[in-house]
């Protein structure tokens, strides 16, 4: 009996130790703003010029976003549970992601555009990962990392159609990318406080920095190799942070 | 209160490695196989509801298509590579004969959705699924309340391919020592010859080492098939192909990534005498495997103790009709 009482008396305090270690949570929210080269994007309707002057539109654009981090201030990097968000123009609800984050100061975060090798190689996934999606190739097993389509009269393919599917997740071609951006202003996550911050995508890049495609000799891209790799290249660079509202 | 479903323990053969599938993260119910096995068999999982699974893998050619040199399809189309036998898939590391798809559980989305097999769209098949009270009910009893999701489907389809196992062939018998079992003497010469000719690439216990080859056939000009360079976009995988098991080899026929040979003695002379020579060619088969006739008519008795009867007769695998 005084045994178990002595047990009871231990645990609690093991148990109020544990409370007051348990990390408060708050939540930080990034809302993608798509663009092209600073114009609003809309689907099917508006027309675009790429870098090398071809017209074009776009039907779909969609591109997953994950393995998110943290930078704290003092530089030093706080990576997040798993997490994969499926950005996708025609679905406005999911241009918006709200990160569980831990309580705390950070300078900025960095992600993943596509998805980590593991889960390119772990069989049937759900959410974001559902190939129900169209973001996983059958043939060739992996995910789709970043997807645009839509017509340009520059292209010579069936229907003048534009078809970037870009993937591949090993070797050389390796298309995930991982990109940091900065806050101009310190974000601070607390149970009250759940920072916003907007973050454009210029699709204007996907063709343009630093490799030029030109659609007249490039207009599909459905396999994982050099010239998807390029255009990962390209679109790592598509992103800003336009703006922050700290509340 | 749903019932639990109730653990399916799978016998594994003590001569067999370990299972690359890792079931830990699927774990096998007489519920989720019997609704595996549903799936497998029931038309409606292609566009027009006319091709299941079993369709083109049936049992009796252990789940190969007997007789059909190419895989076929809805709207009467034809694929263009044969339809491989299923079993010991748990064993295997990537499917399809150039290795594209990487995960057992991923691998029925490919016959699934392709236009020249069963032609559907994965989001529809799902809603449909939903949509019916019996399927409704099936998803439930083996994994939970809940919407039927893609994930649900193919661990369904992964839980009856992983009871698809072939493991008692007369072969087998005379390996693990079963009192009574031996080889004939033809046999036994077979064996012989196996294992001096064959055995490197068609590797024992499973009959192939998982690799892809350039077995030196002549280059199929009607369809143009890189292999699997298809997949790597490596010059140096054009023209190769999975190494695919001998077991039951001869129950079904016809033969090659592209079924061009109806009878296993024109692969034996493809082999002896018909080689064709290409930069890829396997070196292990580029200066041709010279076999005579008495050594082919041997062979032909050892591959036939490859057959593995109660597998391809078993009930528990067998197609059931699907009338609600």
């Amino acid at each position: 009996m005084k045994l178990q009482a002595r047990l009871f008396f231990a645990l609690c305090i093991v148990f109020m130790a544990c409370k007051k270690e348990k990390q408060e949570q708050g939540t930080l929210l990034i809302t993608f703003n798509n663009v092209v080269n600073g114009a609003s994007l809309s689907l099917n309707t508006s027309s675009y010029t790429n870098s090398a002057g071809e017209a074009f539109t776009v039907s779909t654009f969609k591109y997953y976003i994950s393995n998110i981090t943290l930078t704290r201030l003092d530089n030093s990097q706080l990576q997040l549970p798993d997490g994969y968000y499926l950005v996708d123009e025609s679905k406005p609800a999911s241009k918006t992601i709200r990160i569980p984050a831990p309580k705390g100061e950070y300078r900025g975060f960095s992600f993943l555009v596509g998805v980590d090798s593991t889960r390119n190689v772990s069989g049937a996934q759900t959410d974001a990962l559902d190939p129900v999606h169209g973001m996983f190739w059958s043939w060739n097993s992996g995910y789709i990392m970043a997807r645009m389509e839509g017509t340009s009269p520059a292209s010579g393919a069936a229907g003048q159609a534009l078809t970037f599917h870009i993937g591949g997740f090993k070797g050389p071609y390796n298309a995930v990318r991982r990109v940091t951006l900065v806050s101009p202003i310190s974000l601070t996550v607390n149970a009250e406080r759940k920072p916003e911050v907007t973050v454009k995508a210029d699709l204007y890049t996907w063709f343009s920095n630093p490799f030029q495609v030109k659609f007249q000799q490039t207009s599909t891209i459905h396999v994982p190799g050099k010239d998807a790799w390029r255009i990962s290249e390209n679109y790592s660079n598509m992103f800003r942070i336009t703006d922050v509202t700290d509340l | 209160m749903r019932p639990e479903p109730v653990p399916f323990t799978l016998q594994l053969p003590d001569h067999f490695p370990a299972p690359v599938y890792d079931m830990s993260q699927n774990p096998l119910t007489v519920q989720g196989i019997a609704l595996g096995r549903r799936l497998f068999y029931d038309p409606r999982l292609s566009r027009d509801s006319t091709v299941s699974c079993g369709f083109c893998h049936q049992q009796f050619a252990a789940f190969a298509h007997f007789d059909h040199p190419l895989s076929h399809g809805i709207d009467n189309r034809t694929g263009f590579r044969s339809v491989p036998g299923l079993f010991n898939l748990i064993w295997q590391k990537d499917f399809m004969w150039d290795g594209g798809v990487n995960h057992l559980e991923v691998q029925p989305l490919t016959p699934i959705t392709d236009p020249n097999e069963m032609g559907e769209d994965l989001g529809r098949l799902i809603n449909r699924l939903n949509a019916d009270a019996k399927y409704r009910s099936l998803f439930s009893e083996a994994f939970g309340e809940g919407e039927i999701n893609s994930q649900k489907l193919f661990r369904a389809l992964a839980q009856f391919m992983a009871t698809m196992n072939s493991f008692n062939s007369k072969y087998d018998s005379v390996v693990r020592k079963i009192p009574g079992a031996q080889f004939t003497l033809e046999e036994a010469n077979g064996y012989r010859v196996f294992q001096e000719k064959c055995a490197s690439c068609h590797k024992e216990p499973l009959f192939t080492d998982g690799s892809y080859r350039n077995n030196g056939l002549p280059y199929n000009q009607y369809l143009h098939d890189a292999g699997r360079m298809r997949v790597t976009g490596s010059t140096g995988d054009y023209l190769k192909f999975r190494v695919p098991s001998l077991r039951n080899v001869l129950k079904s026929p016809p033969y090659m990534h592209d079924g061009r040979f109806y009878d296993i003695f024109h692969v034996f002379d493809h082999y002896s005498t018909g080689i064709e020579q290409t930069p890829t060619v396997d070196p292990l088969v580029s200066k041709g495997i010279p076999l005579s006739v008495s050594e082919k008519r041997e062979l032909y008795f050892f591959l036939n103790t490859l057959t593995d009867q109660g597998f391809i007769t078993s009930k528990s695998l067998s197609e059931i009709l699907i009338d609600n």
